[in-house]
């Protein structure tokens, strides 16, 4: 017991001294080979190990097994400041962690019948009263921290509520824009002047690298349609999509949900220019219940630009982060699974 | 050129020392650095993708989004860039320029570019901006540029130690000797009382455009802040280098550099602590507004203990509450809610003047009845009955007929899901903007409207109004401070009255008209919708379960020994099987 106790005082001693003494060096030093989190961890197993075995500790199992379980749980906590595993996992997953590695500590324990009889013996002997110090401390503290616990569990808290919503809803067949019927399946914008963002001079297809918005809007047709959509861009829609197109603007933190980044490969990237269309013409208010129209501060363009200007300005996001919109596959065309779903 | 600079150096070196001796305050004199011919290609192509919009063809400032912004994007043309280390009216190092593009200008439109763009574009567009300067020429040998001496304390250091991202821990006595630094050099005409830039509402740039002094107590919007809100360098670098192109002047011989660092002690003591969104650098939001039970009646008094709470944010390291607080009775704490434009329907507001409101709310099972102190920061208020200023308080108008997240259309309502508005119009009573800072502050004219909302364009005026009273209102140092009261339920015959449940999450946003602005109507600053909660008591049963449970587990493990020390017995005796 004497010697159990000693490699308690010991263990403990020399675990607190590396947390607050040498952590914080190897978080600093982060991210390198070996100055990192688990490279500590791992000298902290070492030194609980190798303290124990130099001083010829050999504490009893139950000792042994609260030594194993309390660096499992120092490993996965997720609520200290400089947790071991990184990101800090949520709470259900740790508790899941935490029982696999209980397990892993009982059957460390009951390897035969001899170890469990080990680890068994001082509980046996705290519950029955043969440690008398040890009865009086654990009866003491078990009601309290039962207490303290039920304290928390019924203290009443209020987290912010969660919504969850539908990104990229299924558009409807048709959609009416200022006055006339437009059916998305197949719709065209009529400025992208070629497929693959070329154009032409003289009847020769030439790439549009090195052709300039704004310098080269007289020459070239598809800059042309470029700029003008980018003018809209910049006088209706960065407030809130940003000046990178990121869904960054100056306005972005203000709403919820907050608007599309089109750099992102989840937007524009993956849906038809039809799509644009039909969510920048109705904007928020015309969206379905599950994309959440009472919070989207996304205008009904239709209000306050021409179908015109709508499409130019589909085209200038384009052209601005790189994408290439999905396109309608004639042969596919029966399945109609595509581009934001079908219908 | 390269001749030139090269003639000139030594001259120019030898100036630079002697005026090294002669002005304490300059570390470094030196010229411009030359346009890099090489770059301009390159940095062109950047250009044209993605400055030309604000920015202009030419580099005018007068780029297609520049009429609907506030501030209006940088005119290359005359040379003039406002956040660098060099003297007030020299040219900017590239780097000043570099460090600009890459962290953008917090509180404007223009965003940080260090992460979409590589260091190589960035050393080039900064040359191409170089060259798009008519007015003053980068080789000219008249140009000088003087790198400002901030201490012997380089960037990201300060005289305290005291580390980012929130500074803390700059001593007591630094932030008191800036305050009277501040006093004596009169800092308060432009920035006001309190800082919060209320103190001339008739500033020009060099341009003729009209133009604000910083709120002091918002240092995220602080355009040389380089996404490090918090950081007093970025205090420091602006006394020390004035912002070219505006009233902000320096005061490298006004102020000793020792000095400057204690007024941006006490300048940075004024930015309350809070957990900034890397990427949009603001505060994030609170998106649930707790209500506080009150045992008996709500003080209807802003300045009662019932309604005071630190401003930053007690969750981050260092800033929890204190004792003293706590042990008082403390229990409120600030909301933050952010504001945009409502550039939705109608006549958008693509230049609102208010960013964020700051939110406190208690309720009282007594009196049935609940509050809301509403505060937020503008400089300048009407002074035309017009336009008076206003705030609003926006609810779902039948909460009960709303199904699971659904809601009305956050900007008054939509045909089918009605809001119920709570409006203040207010006036400030004998009031200019010119006047002097009034420490004890100005009260409110204040007329309270209940509106119905089916639709932007379908607001009216109740028939049967609720009940809405605004118990205190004041205007203080460029802050607006209104508190809200309403009873719980209402008789409501027209079904227009929100009824408020306690323990459930209500939806609730804000409108705000700035009347010197002249924003009136659906032209004003709106919030997204965000939740309130009215906290009921603490339930009973935490004063009785607790020691309960505890007796219980107690009485479980007598029980437990009884067991282990019977079978022991029986093992003893043998009759164990």
């Amino acid at each position: 017991m004497n010697k159990t106790l000693l490699s308690f005082i010991v263990t403990v001693g020399v675990a607190v001294a590396l947390h607050f003494g040498v952590k914080p060096m190897f978080l600093e030093g982060e991210p390198t080979m070996f100055i990192n989190r688990y490279a500590f961890f791992l000298l902290l197993v070492f030194s609980v190990v190798g303290i124990n075995l130099i001083l010829r500790l050999s504490p009893v199992m139950t000792m042994k097994a609260a030594y194993i379980w309390g660096l499992g749980f120092y490993f996965y906590n997720p609520y200290q400041a400089g947790t071991i595993l990184t990101p800090p996992i949520p709470w259900t997953l740790f508790i899941t962690y935490m029982m696999l590695w209980t397990i892993g500590t009982f059957l460390y324990i009951s390897q035969d019948r001899d170890t469990f009889a080990e680890f068994r013996g001082p509980i046996v002997k705290t519950v029955t009263g043969e440690y008398k110090i040890a009865r009086y401390i654990v009866f003491a503290l078990l009601p309290v921290m039962v207490g303290w616990g039920t304290y928390n569990f019924i203290y009443p808290s209020y987290p912010e509520p969660v919504e969850l919503r539908t990104v990229h809803p299924a558009p409807p067949a048709t959609t009416k824009v200022h006055g006339k019927t437009y059916a998305l399946e197949g719709l065209q914008n009529p400025f992208r002047v070629d497929e693959q963002d070329n154009y032409y001079e003289g009847g020769t297809q030439l790439p549009v690298e090195g052709k300039f918005p704004f310098i080269d809007a007289e020459s070239v047709e598809y800059i042309k349609y470029v700029t003008e959509g980018g003018t809209v861009f910049f006088q209706n829609c960065h407030y809130c999509h940003g000046d990178q197109l990121n869904g960054l603007g100056m306005f972005s933190h203000v709403f919820n949900p907050t608007p599309a980044n089109f750099v992102d490969p989840g937007t524009i990237a993956m849906l038809r220019e039809s799509f644009l269309f039909w969510r920048v013409s109705k904007g928020g208010p015309g969206l379905p219940n599950e994309s959440t129209p009472w919070s989207s501060a996304m205008p009904p363009w239709e209000e306050h630009l021409t179908t015109e200007q709508i499409w130019k300005v589909v085209l200038f996001e384009y052209w601005y982060t790189g994408w290439h919109p999905r396109t309608f596959d004639e042969e596919s065309s029966s399945g109609g699974e595509e581009g934001g779903g079908g219908h | 050129m390269t001749i030139n600079k090269k003639s000139f150096k030594p001259v120019l070196g030898f100036l630079g020392m002697a005026l090294m001796l002669i002005l304490p305050s300059i570390v470094l004199a030196g010229v411009p650095e030359p346009i890099q011919k090489d770059k301009l290609e390159h940095g062109k192509k950047v250009y044209f993708k993605r400055c030309v919009w604000c920015h202009g063809v030419e580099g005018g400032g007068d780029g297609p989004s520049a009429d609907r912004l506030f501030t209006r994007p940088r005119n290359f043309i005359q040379g003039t860039f406002k956040i660098r280390w060099t003297d007030s009216g020299q040219l900017p190092r590239d780097i000043d320029l570099e460090t600009t593009i890459k962290n953008g200008l917090p509180g404007s439109a223009m965003p940080a570019w260090g992460e979409v763009l590589s260091d190589t574009d960035i050393k080039a567009v900064v040359q191409f901006v170089k060259s798009l300067v008519q007015d003053r020429d980068f080789v000219d040998e008249d140009e000088d540029m003087d790198l400002m001496d901030f201490g012997g304390h380089q960037n990201g250091a300060n005289p305290w130690g005291s580390v980012g991202p929130y500074y803390l821990g700059i001593p007591d006595e630094a932030i008191t000797a800036g305050k009277d630094i501040f006093i004596k050099n009169k800092c308060f005409e432009c920035h006001g009382g309190e800082g919060r830039g209320d103190g001339n509402p008739t500033m020009k740039d060099d341009w003729g455009f009209p133009i604000v002094a910083a709120d002091w107590q918002q240092c995220w919007n602080f355009r040389g802040s380089r996404r490090d809100a918090f950081d007093p360098f970025n205090i420091v670098r602006t006394i020390s280098t004035g912002i070219n192109g505006t009233p902000m002047p320096n005061f490298r011989e006004k102020i000793t550099p020792e000095e400057r660092w204690k007024l941006a002690a006490f300048v940075n003591s004024l930015c309350p602590r809070k957990k900034i969104d890397p990427l949009v650098n603001k505060p994030i939001t609170d998106f649930l507004i707790k209500s506080k039970y009150t045992k008996g009646p709500v003080v209807p008094n802003m300045d009662d203990a019932m309604w005071q709470a630190p401003e930053s944010d007690n969750r981050l390291p260092g800033l929890e509450r204190s004792e003293e607080y706590v042990t008082n009775g403390g229990d409120q704490y600030w909301h933050y809610i952010a504001m945009g434009g409502q550039i939705t329907r109608g006549e958008r507001n693509f230049k609102p003047k208010v960013d964020n409101l700051w939110v406190m709310s208690r309720w009282s099972e007594e009196e049935n009845a609940i509050y809301y102190l509403v505060e937020f920061h503008n400089r300048f208020l009407s002074t035309d009955p017009e336009f008076p200023d206003g705030i609003a308080m926006q609810w779902p108008g039948q909460l009960e007929d709303l199904f699971g997240a659904e809601k009305p259309y956050f900007i008054y309502g939509d045909s089918k899901k009605p809001v119920d508005v709570w409006k203040a119009n207010f006036m400030v009573k004998d009031y200019n903007p010119t006047n002097a800072p009034k420490a004890e502050g100005y009260d409110l004219d204040v007329s309270v409207q209940e509106l119905v909302g089916l639709g932007f364009d379908a607001v009216s005026e109740k028939e049967t109004p609720g009940g809405v009273e605004i118990v205190q209102s004041k205007f203080h140092q460029g802050r607006v401070k209104v508190m809200f009261k309403r009873s719980l339920t209402t008789e409501n015959p027209d079904k227009t009255d929100v009824q408020i449940p306690v323990a459930t999450y209500i939806p609730v946003s804000f409108f705000q008209w700035s009347g010197w602005d002249k924003e009136h109507d659906e032209h004003m600053a709106i919030s997204t919708w965000v939740y309130t909660i009215l906290e009921p008591a603490l339930p009973a049963s935490l004063n009785y379960m607790p020691p309960i449970m505890a007796v219980a587990f107690f009485g479980f493990q007598m029980w437990l020994v009884r067991m282990t020390k019977r079978t022991r017995q029986m093992v003893k005796d043998g009759t164990w099987k």
